[in-house]
């Protein structure tokens, strides 16, 4: 039994150790697996976007003098405007004088004068608005050739950007990746020996732990053992006194019969198993069994299962009187 | 059966005494032989036996020497023959040193009478089985009748049957009643 | 899978060897626990013997369940429940609760009924097994209303043989000689009687000696010692008729008559050729072989089980010795060497044990030896004991013993562990021989 056990261990161990040394040969695979897999942005990322903030401010700022002139402009024209207006409501106060002094006489002229003047400057206004549309599209093609062109440049000068930056990162990938295949290849060397030099701790360890476990499985099962002979024994005394031998029966005659348990002690099933060869015998051997109401068993759960939910009594007279 | 208590009595006492007389044959089974029961009846049979030897008128003149000489051993041998029972130890069949001289002279006695028959009956006290007795009984009857034609009697004259334990002298079941049982009776007919 | 394969190797191994160490381990309590009982209870059967229901008048007398109680006592095997202790008394399987007399301790139980019609009584009886809550035999039997006893004892054997395997022998009978003295007057009578004592018949009387009853094969005949003539004869006895004839008459001792297996010839003892010996004797012819030859006294023969040899008592060692010739004419082997006094060898029928008279410190024991391992143990308590007569069925002995300056007859287990006397007769009691069993 223990040669067998040994001997399973040992081919155990050998199982476990030839399964673990081939491993060798994969683990540059790992590195290069390593290569492809995304490594985090680098720094220059940082720089892009300052640079695209500086230009976004320059074209702000344009863009600001640009309204801001835009923003005189249109305020000097106010001014003429209101300064004309002014005039006008001065004129206008004037003429209002006029008017009411010849508004009676002159209504009718008055109101064509009126009439021809709005229509006149309407067509004054609807000329000026109609210039200031023109002005102000031919203003605003230009401005969007100037970004079309503003932006084409930028992308480009992006592009650019973005190549070297690409090959840049290539390079210190590639760097890098070297160094960990380097660092890798050391580390695997060093994990070879470590392998090796640890092969025999291991060994010892696993001697170690397999006798630490079969010591505890053997406390076990002798707790579990002794649990058990002592139940063994109540059960044969039991037995004993409620067994009675036929007369006919002879030290040559063994009934054995197959018994199943349940936790509480009574019994389940019983089974002849192997006949004595004579049914007195034999009937007494179960008369017997099936007397006990109940019989004497663990309150352990492991060892009522591992021994006594199902067992076999053997009935052979040895001392007959 | 035939004899007198009174010489049946007589025998017995001779014979214990002589026993008592001769404890050198003192016996070696444990359970067997004269036990302390008997032992009382010593001093009184020691002195009937001699008083009975010596106590004839054997100074009467008259006689010669060779024939007072005959006429004593004479008075010897019929006192002889006044003992016709023998004892026996347990489970044996040898006949007592002390029992031969009587013997012997039943022996010549026959030997004088030849139409002088009589009847051996053997005797086993009631201890051991009922058929091993019989035969026990007849081994002793067999041996006294051995002796008895050994010293002169004929075969013709003689006639054996044992009755094993079923015919006990005394009753009971004491050694000494075992001991007065275990007998070869001569009956002479 | 494979990567860090040497971190993982080492616990996946460690598991697995603890697997495996586990299997083992739990292999090896596959292996079911085994319970030997090897001795079984140092008592006598639980088993209630429930009066029979009666329909019809009864004979006066013991009842039927009472004889069978007292049988089954007797044969210190079983201990009957008092009747007064009985939960109810059934009379038919549906009457039968089990629960009841497992409560009362008991294994079996007999119920009964009793019918008669005119002449005849029929008993109709079932046996259970408490415990396994089965009805193990069930049967009728009948009799003439004036042998009650005959059925009692016939439903005696069947419980017995149902329960025990090995067949009843309550219907034997026994033949022992009584011998009565008042004053100088002594009878000798040859008597026979049932088993238990009951039924006793005088066969012959006598004045003088009867000795050695012997009982033929078919129970039909005794062979006896009679001294009627003066002298040891060797009589046979027709029991059914009352015939008798002189086997053996020879100078010297004519005794211890044994049958043969056959009933043709018998053993017997003559010391016509000088000293006690045995010889064979054909009853028919007359023929006579001897077969001992030594100048020892050669008594008490008797065949052993095999029907081919004979065992018997010498005393050619100093003291009386049984011996074993495995044929007739070969060399004898002395068997018993336990103490200086072993004599009247009556084997049982299966050649198991030799049962004898046996001394030890001063008493008279009976006593077997066990031919396998010849281990000699006694089996009386009692002293002064003789006459062993083994019952068919080699579970029963009987021998003869002293009660109060009588001898009385005593029955015991073979083994020793129960006796029972049997009522006592008129004076001594003596010699039993247990006969057949007779189908």
């Amino acid at each position: 039994m223990s040669v067998a056990l040994h001997l399973l261990i040992m081919v155990i161990a050998l199982a476990g150790w030839s399964w673990t040394s081939p491993v060798s040969e994969p683990e540059p695979r790992l590195i290069s697996a390593r290569l492809v897999s995304p490594e985090p942005r680098p720094s220059p990322v940082v720089d892009e976007q300052d640079q695209r903030d500086l230009e976004q401010e320059r074209r702000q700022q344009e863009e600001r003098e640009r309204q801001q002139e835009e923003a005189e402009r249109r305020r000097q024209q106010e001014q003429a405007r209101q300064e004309a207006e002014r005039q006008a409501q001065a004129r206008q106060r004037e003429e209002e004088q006029e008017r009411q002094q010849a508004q009676a006489r002159e209504r009718a002229e008055q109101q064509a004068r009126e009439q021809e003047a709005a229509r006149q400057r309407a067509e004054a206004e609807a000329k000026e608005r109609e210039r200031q549309r023109a002005e102000e599209e031919r203003r605003q093609q230009q401005e969007a050739e100037r970004k079309a062109e503003e932006e084409k440049r930028r992308q480009e000068e992006r592009r650019k950007q973005e190549e070297a930056e690409r090959k840049r990162q290539e390079e210190v990938a590639r760097q890098e990746a070297e160094r960990k295949r380097q660092e890798a290849e050391r580390r695997l060397r060093e994990q070879q020996l470590e392998a090796l030099a640890d092969q025999s701790n291991r060994e010892r360890e696993a001697e170690a732990r397999r006798q630490q476990e079969a010591a505890a499985a053997r406390a076990r099962e002798a707790q579990m053992l002794t649990e058990s002979e002592k139940y063994q024994s109540l059960i044969r005394e039991r037995l004993s006194q409620a067994w009675y031998p036929p007369s006919s029966a002879t030290e040559d005659m063994t009934a054995r019969l197959q018994i199943t348990l349940l936790p509480t002690g009574e019994l389940a099933n019983v089974r002849l198993v192997s006949s004595s060869g004579n049914t007195a015998f034999d009937n007494s051997a179960l008369g017997a069994v099936r007397s006990l109401t109940r019989y004497p068993v663990p309150s352990d759960r492991d060892t009522f299962e591992r021994y006594f939910r199902q067992f076999t009594i053997e009935f052979n007279p040895q001392r007959l009187r | 059966m035939k004899f007198s208590v009174q010489s049946k009595a007589f025998a017995m006492l001779l014979s214990v005494g002589l026993v008592a007389g001769c404890s050198s044959t003192g016996d070696t089974m444990d359970e067997e032989g004269y036990g302390s029961d008997v032992a009382p009846l010593d001093q009184d049979g020691g002195s009937t036996v001699y008083s009975g030897a010596d106590g004839d008128d054997v100074s009467s003149s008259g006689l010669s020497d060779d024939q007072r000489q005959a006429a004593q051993q004479q008075a010897e041998q019929e006192a002889l023959r006044n003992i016709t029972v023998f004892y026996f130890d347990f489970d044996t069949s040898e006949i007592k040193q002390e029992a031969r001289d009587v013997l012997v002279a039943h022996a010549r006695y026959l030997a004088d009478n030849p139409r002088q028959n009589v009847r051996i009956e053997g005797h086993t006290d009631e201890r051991g089985t009922k058929e091993y007795n019989l035969a026990l009984g007849e081994r002793r009857a067999s041996a006294i009748q051995r002796f008895l034609i050994v010293n002169g009697a004929s075969r013709g004259q003689l006639e054996t049957i044992s009755y094993g334990e079923e015919k006990p002298a005394v009753r009971g079941s004491s050694e000494s009643a075992w001991a007065q049982n275990r007998r070869v009776e001569l009956v002479f007919q | 899978m494979t990567h860090n394969a040497y971190r993982q190797g080492f616990p996946f191994a460690t598991a697995l060897t603890a697997l495996v160490l586990f299997m083992l381990v739990a292999g090896s309590a596959r292996a079911e626990l085994l319970i030997r009982i090897t001795e079984g209870a140092d008592a006598a059967l639980p088993i209630a013997v429930v009066p029979f229901a009666e329909s019809g008048a009864m004979p006066a007398g013991d009842k039927v369940s009472s004889i069978v109680q007292a049988d089954l006592t007797m044969s210190g095997e079983f201990r009957p429940l008092d009747p007064s202790k009985m939960l109810s008394l059934p009379s038919q399987r549906s009457e039968v609760y089990f629960r009841d007399w497992r409560l009362l301790g008991q294994r079996y139980v007999l119920v009964g009924q009793l019918n008669r019609t005119g002449e005849r009584v029929e008993a109709r009886y079932e046996l259970f097994d408490v415990n396994r809550e089965e009805r193990i035999l069930g049967e009728t039997a009948g009799a003439s209303a004036n042998n009650v006893r005959t059925l009692a004892h016939h439903i005696s054997d069947r419980v017995y043989e149902a329960i025990t395997g090995d067949p009843g022998v309550f219907s034997t009978k026994l033949a022992y000689i009584t011998l009565n003295r008042t004053g100088d007057e002594t009878r000798y009578r040859l008597q026979v009687s049932d088993v238990d004592g009951k039924r006793a018949r005088v066969r012959l009387e006598s004045r003088e000696p009867i000795l050695s009853p012997a009982w033929s094969p078919d129970g039909k005949q005794l062979a006896y010692v009679s001294f009627e003539t003066g002298k040891p004869v060797v009589f046979t006895h027709e029991l059914a008729t009352g015939e008798r004839k002189k086997a053996a008459d020879f100078p010297g001792l004519n005794s211890a008559p044994a049958w043969s297996p056959d009933g043709k010839s018998l053993l017997l003892t003559l010391s016509k050729d000088g000293n006690a010996e045995i010889y064979r004797l054909e009853i028919a012819s007359g023929n006579l072989t001897r077969l001992t030859n030594h100048w020892a006294i050669d008594t008490e023969g008797v065949w052993d089980h095999t029907g081919r040899g004979i065992f018997y008592t010498s005393d050619r060692s100093g003291g009386p010795q049984i011996y074993h010739m495995e044929r007739l004419g070969a060399e004898p082997k002395r068997i018993t060497f336990g103490s200086r006094y072993n004599a009247r060898a009556r084997p049982d029928a299966k050649g198991e044990y030799v049962y004898y008279v046996h001394q030890r410190n001063r008493a008279f024991h009976i006593a077997r030896i066990n031919l396998k391992n010849g281990e000699e143990s006694v089996i009386t308590r009692t002293e002064s004991d003789e006459s062993p007569s083994v019952s068919p069925n080699g579970r029963m002995l009987i021998y003869a013993t002293q009660q109060n300056g009588t001898s009385v007859l005593t029955v015991v287990s073979a083994n020793g562990g129960a006796a029972y006397s049997l009522p006592a007769a008129d004076g001594d009691v003596r010699e039993p021989a247990w006969g057949p069993i007779v189908r």
